[in-house]
């Protein structure tokens, strides 16, 4: 069953094509970023502006890539939500004229779950328990899908998302939009214990996270240090606030994956695509006896493919969506239909 | 010709299904901002109740406004995607000239006035002409004040229509202006498809991925850094709504 994929919750304008939920066939990102660098972050009318001017570019392309046409379509998935309501908006509109003009099903996608089910595109099929860390400019939260199917929030940031706090401090340092590439990179040749900033909320026992206040000791340390003449190194600075981020991150995690029970970690969202985030998060589970299922950088932003991912496990299930949906800014995550690894034959690795 | 017409860039969402021998279906919802969940049932039960399958379709008619972003947007959208995969042509007409149409037999200066919210009206000008109207003005935004400015400093008789002419109607009646009836409040697809029909006949159209919602005005360029929706069993973190 081929299936494609619609993704126009944020800033990129993103269509796929997936076999049977796991072999991806095309997958094609058309980047606003461009449009958004001037204000240093996504600009909700901007952003829904732009994915009017990409969806048809970008799925003709994901068509040629995929070497098909609309005949060997057998169904349309579109994220519905969370997102941004008037970016959300354009996919589940074209999503549902595509859906009326070839006669295909139809299927609803959250968000959150598609970036879970990116791990079932490398590893075959999703295989829960498992818990995941879902990171990004808009999302921090530990998420449980346990054996069931069903999905817990077992945390989530009280404040700032990760990638929030990345851009925000990005900013500050004088960097480019967007700011957690630019510190990925610029923390390589920074001294990631330079500077002891605050782990907020560590050690509280819940599964949440704080990161406004980083942001805040950040801006606090420089300011301090400018004003004794004490020189700044922003490498180190980037280290040293990317590695208070990370620890954070990794140690809430695989303390939600003991407490669960659970032996498989993923990691998840454009914030996963962080160099250190992968290396700590490899290196934790490696030595607690995780496994870590993280999708490769591609897989772990923003793409068509996990949509239609998670759109295939409820297409098998027999799930469809009316033409009647509506885009949902506050969508939350509901079970899978049925324990995903034993969906379908489709479902096993090949 | 089977045409199909899309107009969604007021609260009203309208779609029609016609041809060169008149209208086969239609369908209109006023109810606000409901384009995203009626239209595509619309387009679904004017095909069903007309009896013919989306494969008859020959040519999508859209209006790209000026109006309402997000509906402008939807329609746009719904308009491209259809036409792309039945490869369909597509003509796209603005929503002030479709409200003109409407008012064509009236002998005087039509103005068609739309609520552009934010306290501003879309607004352009029509003047009788063989076969119908025509244009005489660009399509301009502002507060309803410079309107009616505009309207005095003008010699002839002028009919005001559209949503934006009814909520101002005593300032512009103060003009000299007629107000028309809500029957003319909103642009509608039936005028859409008979305006578009001779172009889809002449073969005057365009390709689908070549339209693009007249927006007259710059994007809102704010940043909503908390509006990207709550997860499950949050609170939704102050969701900001787009312009329109
Ligand atoms: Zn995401």
């Amino acid at each position: 069953m081929l299936v494609l994929g619609i993704e126009t919750s944020c800033d990129e304008t993103a269509v796929a094509l997936v076999s049977d939920g796991v072999q991806v066939r095309a997958n094609v990102i058309g980047s606003q970023i461009d449009q958004h660098r001037p204000y240093g972050g996504v600009v909700p009318e901007i952003a829904a502006r732009a994915h009017l001017e990409l969806l048809l570019p970008v799925l003709d392309r994901a068509l040629v890539e995929g070497g098909c046409t609309y005949d060997d379509i057998d169904a349309v998935a579109v994220t519905v939500g969370p997102g941004l309501i008037g970016a959300l908006l354009v996919g589940v509109a074209g999503a549902k004229a595509l859906a009326l003009a070839r006669d295909l099903p139809l299927i609803g996608v959250n968000h959150l779950e598609g970036h879970v089910c990116a791990t079932q595109l490398e590893s075959g099929a999703l295989d829960p328990p498992m818990v995941a860390l879902i990171v990004s400019g808009g999302h921090t939260s530990i998420v449980l899908l346990d054996a069931d199917g069903a999905f817990s929030t077992l945390g989530q940031t009280i404040d700032d998302a990760a990638g929030e706090a990345f851009d925000k401090v990005a900013r500050f340092l004088g960097l480019p939009y967007p700011g957690g590439p630019e510190i990925d990179r610029l923390a390589r040749d920074g001294d990631p214990a330079a500077i002891a900033f605050p782990r907020a909320m560590l050690h509280d026992g819940t599964f949440d996270f704080s990161l406004s206040g980083l942001k805040s000791a950040v801006v606090r340390e420089l300011r301090r240090r400018d004003a004794a003449g004490i020189e700044i190194d922003v490498a180190d600075v980037a280290a040293s606030f990317q590695e208070a981020v990370v620890d954070v991150q990794v140690r809430k995690t695989l303390a939600a994956a003991q407490a669960h029970g659970v032996e498989r970690i993923t990691v998840v969202g454009g914030v996963a695509a962080n160099s250190r985030l992968r290396e700590r998060m490899t290196a934790a589970c490696a030595a607690a006896g995780h496994r870590l299922l993280i999708p490769s950088v591609a897989l772990c932003t923003d793409n068509g493919a996990m949509i239609a991912a998670a759109g295939w496990n409820r297409l098998a299930a027999g799930q469809r969506t009316g033409l009647d949906v509506e885009a949902d800014p506050n969508l939350v995550l509901t079970p899978l239909p049925v324990p995903p690894s034993s969906a379908a034959p489709g479902g096993s690795p090949r | 010709m089977l045409i199909l017409g899309i107009e969604t860039s007021t609260p009203q969402t309208s779609v029609c299904l016609g041809t060169e021998h008149g209208l086969l279906a239609s369908a209109a919802l006023g109810r606000g901002n409901a384009h995203g969940e009626f239209l595509t049932p619309a387009i679904q039960f004017c095909l069903q109740q007309a009896r013919v399958d989306v494969t008859a379709i020959a040519g999508v008619a859209v209006s790209l406004g000026p109006g309402l972003f997000t509906g402008m947007r939807v329609g746009i959208i719904t308009a491209q995607t259809l036409a792309h995969a039945r490869r369909l042509p597509v003509v796209g007409m603005a929503s002030l000239d479709l409200m003109a149409f409407g008012a064509r037999h009236a002998r005087k200066l039509v103005c068609s006035v739309l609520d552009a919210r934010r306290g501003e009206l879309f607004w352009a000008f029509y003047r009788p002409a063989p076969g119908g109207l025509q244009r005489v003005t660009e399509f301009r935004v502002g507060p309803a004040a410079k309107l009616a400015g505009e309207i005095e400093a003008l010699a002839d008789d002028v009919l005001a229509i559209g949503d934006g002419a009814s909520a101002n109607r005593s300032l512009l009646e103060s003009t000299g202006a007629e107000v028309a009836s809500n029957a003319l409040a909103y642009p509608g697809a039936p005028a859409l498809v008979e305006l578009a029909l001779p172009r889809f006949l002449r073969e005057d159209t365009q390709r689908a991925e070549d339209l693009r919602p007249t927006y007259i005005r710059q994007a809102d360029a704010r940043i909503s850094w908390r509006n990207r929706g709550a997860l499950l069993g949050g609170k939704p973190t102050g969701v900001t709504r787009e312009v329109s």
